[in-house]
This record gives C-alpha cells, sequence and structure tokens, in this order.
C-alpha cells in the first residue's frame, strides 16, 4: 500500500520512539508504537475505506482525518486490525454536527469522547464491560481504541491543552474512553438497540462526557427507592444540564448488573424507567442562591411546583448495563449539555471481512 | 535504514487556516447604519457590556439590532444559528461577543465568520485568557484577519460599575476596529 505521510527515521531503541513522541509533542505522554508501515498497512488492510480517504475534518484546528493519518495514530496507541473498525465509526461519530465537535473540544470543560460498544465483537475485541471496565479490567480494545481517538484528536485535530483546548482540568478519560454494555445481562434492550441498530450489528456511540460521578448504597432494596435516589444524585445543582438548554444532551447511568435485574422487575420497559428517572431528577429551585436561581426563572427553567428539572425528555438519561457483580454501585457520565450522542455501525473491509 | 532504526510515519495533520480572505472596514462614521449586536445568554457582564455600546451606538447616531444567543447544537443551536444569518444580511456591520470560555469563544468567532462571510465589517469580542485559542479558531475557519477586540479577562464578578468602566474604555476601540470614522 502507498502510504503518503512523511517518514521519519528513528533509533530502534523503543524508548526512542517515546522521546520522539515527547519531543514532537505527538503523544499523550504514555509510551507509544511505533508506526511502521507494516503495523499501518495491516489496519488500512482491515479498513472499510481506502488510505486517502478523508473520513472527516477534526477541531479545533480543522485537521483533515484521511484514513491513513488515522490508522498511523492507532498504530501508535496498539488498535489491533480487527478493532480498526470501531475507532474509525467512533471519529465518525465524533465529526457530526449534533456532537459539537468544535465546541468539546475547545470547551473549558473537562468533557471528552467516551465510547460504548455494543454487539457481537466486544469479547473478540477486549473491550471491557465487566468488572472495572471503566478502568482497571485492561481489556486491549478498550485501552487502545478510545487512545486512538484520543490521540487522532491531538495529530489530526490539533488538541492541545492550554493553547486549543481551553479544559481548566481535563479527565483522566482524556487519554481514551471505550467501554462496551454487557448486553447479556440487561433487562433491556441494548443501547445500540434502543437507537435503531440490530443486536448482530457492531455500534460505537459515543458521549459527550464530563467525568464518571460516582453513586454507591447499601441501606436500600426496594428499586424504585434506588432509582429514585440515582435521578435526586444525577440533578445536582452544578450539573452542565442546568447551565444550559433543557433539551440539548444526555447523561448515561452506568447500572451494575445486579440493580438492573432489580430495576428490571419494576421498569420491565426501558422507556417507563426512563420516564421515572426524568420525572424524579430535579432540584426544588430554593436550592439554589438568587443569582442562580434567577437565571434558571429567566430560562423558563422552574415549573408550576417550583421544580427545576435537568433533563425536558426522559430519553435524556441512558441507562446502560456493565460492571462488575459486586453489585452497590452506579456511576453516572454526566453531560457537556451542548451535545447529542452520536451512534455509528463499525463497518470492515468487505473483501478480507472475517468476523 | 539501519538494524539500529526503524521508520515511522509523522501522525499530524497540518492545521486548516493557510488561506486567509479579507477583513472588512467601515471607512464612514456610524451615523445611519444599522448595526447589529450579538449577546450571550451565558454572561451578564457581556450583556451589561453590551448594552452601554449599543446605548452609544444609539447615541452616535446609529440604529442598533441586538440578538441573543445560548446553544451550540439542536434545535436551540439551529435557531440561534438563524438569527446570527439574519442578523448578518440586515446590518451593515456587526459587533460579536462574548469569548469568554473555551467554546464560548469558539462560538463567538464562528459567528462573527458568519457576518464576515456576508463581506460586512465585524469585530468580535473575547477576553485576554482566551485571545490566543480565538486567533487559532478564526485562522483554522480560513479568517486570519478577523477583528478581535481583547477585553481584560475575568469580567464575570466585576461589581457593575466596574463594568461600565470598561465599557467606556473600549468603545472608541470597537469603534475603530469597525473603521468608524469621525
Amino acid at each position: 500500500m502507498t502510504l503518503s505521510a512523511d517518514r521519519v527515521e528513528i533509533p530502534a531503541d523503543p524508548r526512542a520512539q517515546y522521546e520522539l513522541s515527547l519531543t514532537e509533542h505527538w503523544g499523550d505522554g504514555v509510551p507509544l508504537l511505533p508506526a511502521t508501515d507494516d503495523a499501518i498497512d495491516a489496519l488500512l488492510a482491515a479498513s472499510p475505506y481506502p488510505a486517502d480517504h478523508v473520513l472527516c475534518v477534526l477541531p479545533p484546528c480543522n485537521g483533515v482525518a484521511t484514513v491513513e493519518l488515522i490508522a498511523i495514530n492507532a498504530a501508535m496507541a496498539g488498535v489491533e486490525p480487527a478493532a480498526f473498525g470501531v475507532a474509525i465509526a467512533a471519529l465518525e461519530a465524533v465529526s457530526e454536527p449534533e456532537w459539537n465537535p468544535f465546541g468539546l473540544t475547545t470547551t473549558t470543560s473537562s468533557v471528552f469522547p467516551m465510547l460504548i460498544v455494543n454487539g457481537p465483537s466486544r469479547d473478540d475485541l477486549g473491550i471491557d464491560y465487566r468488572a472495572s471496565c471503566m478502568g482497571g479490567a485492561a481489556g486491549r480494545g478498550t485501552m487502545t481504541i478510545g487512545r486512538a481517538v484520543s490521540l487522532c484528536l491531538r495529530n489530526i485535530g490539533g488538541q492541545r491543552a492550554g493553547e486549543t483546548t481551553k479544559s481548566v482540568f481535563g479527565q483522566p478519560a482524556r487519554l481514551g474512553f471505550c467501554i462496551g454494555e454487557w448486553e447479556e445481562r440487561s433487562p433491556w434492550p441494548s443501547l445500540a438497540e434502543r437507537r435503531g441498530f440490530r443486536a448482530d450489528q457492531d455500534v460505537v456511540t459515543v458521549h459527550g462526557g464530563k467525568g464518571t460521578f460516582p453513586m454507591a448504597d447499601i441501606h436500600n432494596d426496594d428499586p424504585r427507592d434506588l432509582l429514585y435516589l440515582i435521578a435526586k444524585s444525577i440533578a445536582y445543582p452544578l450539573a452542565n444540564m442546568y447551565l444550559g438548554n433543557p433539551e440539548n444532551g444526555e447523561v448515561v447511568v452506568a447500572i451494575n448488573p445486579m440493580w438492573a435485574e432489580r430495576f428490571g422487575r419494576a421498569f420491565p420497559s426501558v422507556d417507563r424507567l426512563q420516564e421515572f428517572l426524568r420525572d424524579n431528577a430535579w432540584q426544588p429551585i430554593e436550592l439554589w442562591p438568587e443569582g442562580n436561581a434567577a437565571m434558571l426563572r429567566s430560562r423558563g427553567r422552574v415549573d408550576a411546583g417550583g421544580r427545576v428539572h435537568l433533563v425536558e425528555r426522559p430519553d435524556q438519561i441512558v441507562p446502560i448495563v456493565c460492571g462488575g457483580l459486586g453489585s452497590l454501585h452506579a456511576i453516572a457520565l454526566p453531560s457537556f449539555g451542548e451535545s447529542h450522542m452520536q451512534s455509528r455501525a463499525v463497518l470492515a473491509n468487505p473483501a478480507t471481512q472475517e468476523r | 535504514m539501519s538494524a539500529d532504526t526503524v521508520m515511522v510515519r509523522r501522525p499530524t495533520a497540518k492545521p486548516a487556516g493557510e488561506v486567509s480572505v479579507p477583513s472588512f472596514v467601515l471607512e464612514r462614521p456610524i451615523t445611519g447604519l444599522t448595526i447589529g449586536i450579538r449577546a450571550d445568554r451565558a454572561w451578564r457582564s457581556w450583556q451589561l457590556i453590551s448594552e452601554i455600546w449599543s446605548e452609544y451606538l444609539r447615541r452616535d447616531g446609529a440604529e442598533t439590532i441586538a440578538v441573543e444567543t445560548g446553544a451550540q447544537m439542536g434545535r436551540p443551536g439551529s435557531d440561534d444559528r438563524k438569527q446570527i444569518e439574519e442578523l448578518a444580511s440586515i446590518t451593515d456591520c456587526a459587533i460579536v461577543g462574548l469569548g469568554t470560555c473555551g467554546s464560548c469563544t469558539t462560538f463567538t468567532i464562528k459567528d462573527a465568520v458568519t457576518v464576515e462571510d456576508h463581506e460586512k465589517p465585524v469585530v468580535a469580542i473575547v477576553c485576554e485568557e482566551f485571545i490566543v485559542h480565538g486567533r487559532n479558531v478564526a485562522t483554522h475557519l480560513g479568517h486570519g484577519a478577523l477583528k478581535i477586540l481583547v477585553l481584560p479577562y475575568p469580567l464575570e464578578a466585576l461589581p457593575a460599575d466596574e463594568l461600565r468602566a470598561i465599557a467606556d474604555d473600549y468603545y472608541p476601540q470597537v469603534l475603530a476596529l469597525l473603521g468608524a470614522t469621525a
């Protein structure tokens, strides 16, 4: 395959590639693998698109993301060829205007693409959805795909801390965040199915998530009580969704399989579960000091009962099932607000498709 | 390449913006002109400063049309961008603010670019902390010559009398960047 990116000769010592990534600002501070032609070719052979195909333009610097450049960054991250399509699909999702890529890559917020993978290839690709899936499980897909997306934003999009991205704190997910859903333990259709895909499709959904917001309980056995507390917890008064438009953005709520089983008995329909969460995700206007309260009132956020709902619609609170069987915990992935999650089916090269 | 070396490929793309469109200036007094002002629901400081400037512009013989934005995407964002498009088409020039966070600077610049795309003078208002980012965005959108007025930072949490003083101090500069003559 003919590649067009500049070639750079470096010492074979693996530390040399790492040093180069630091001096050239190609990396995220973690050691990288060398993007050799062999590694890049292997990825391109699995790509649904040719090397010179322009997949998208990535902000903040509007760099042109050819499939070749994406493959170079994926090779550095250690993405295996079978997983390259997930990275491609994720970048397609990130570049959708309704994901608000320009806003999310430049904001002072910590927000970053959080990838949620559904479909039959989760295990083959090493995408974590069981114990410690959000950090520590060490699945190859989880640890490399999210990082490839992050490197593409850095190296193709030009995202640089303090310069082109004004994120005040950043977050650990800026090294990459990619989890699966434990579909087999979910009492509801998978996230991808709810978003119009088939169960036999590999699908990646990209959420603009501000971080991981932990919740825990050991005292309550009533599923409705527990869901009520989850709803109240995600409606925290300084949530971004109280800053902007209530109809924009989604909050993902990651539910462990044990709680999901209980919630599923109380709410066999995920739609009813989402309605319950939405209806209880509010705080009384009296909670906010007058400065904030005045702004919420002026924007019509306060209903006749003095409630300020976190979101306008039930579908903006998005449950997924994942995590270990130790129960006791849930994690919310709070929204930036001005972003709608985007989903893409993962495509493979039809000539080499094995999955 | 020797056995002691390995060839790798450069992973970076060139940033966009090598070519820049020209910016525009009034080269005339503002008397009789219609001047658009883009406010932002998020920033109380800018609401006050832009209201003061609007008052001064009217005092100096111009008409002003103010629009308020507050969204970046979805239906509200689409409505906001339509408002800006309309503002750009019906005014002679515009003042667009406020860049005092990352994404709001991005959208301040994008909305100012919309006015410049109508070949009309425009000044984007950006606070000092975000000026490098603002200039980057303008450059990468192909509008590297966009006029940007830099206001002090931070503006939020300043008392109203200090904001009024800033409005007074910077009013002549915004007129100068629009290219208004006496």
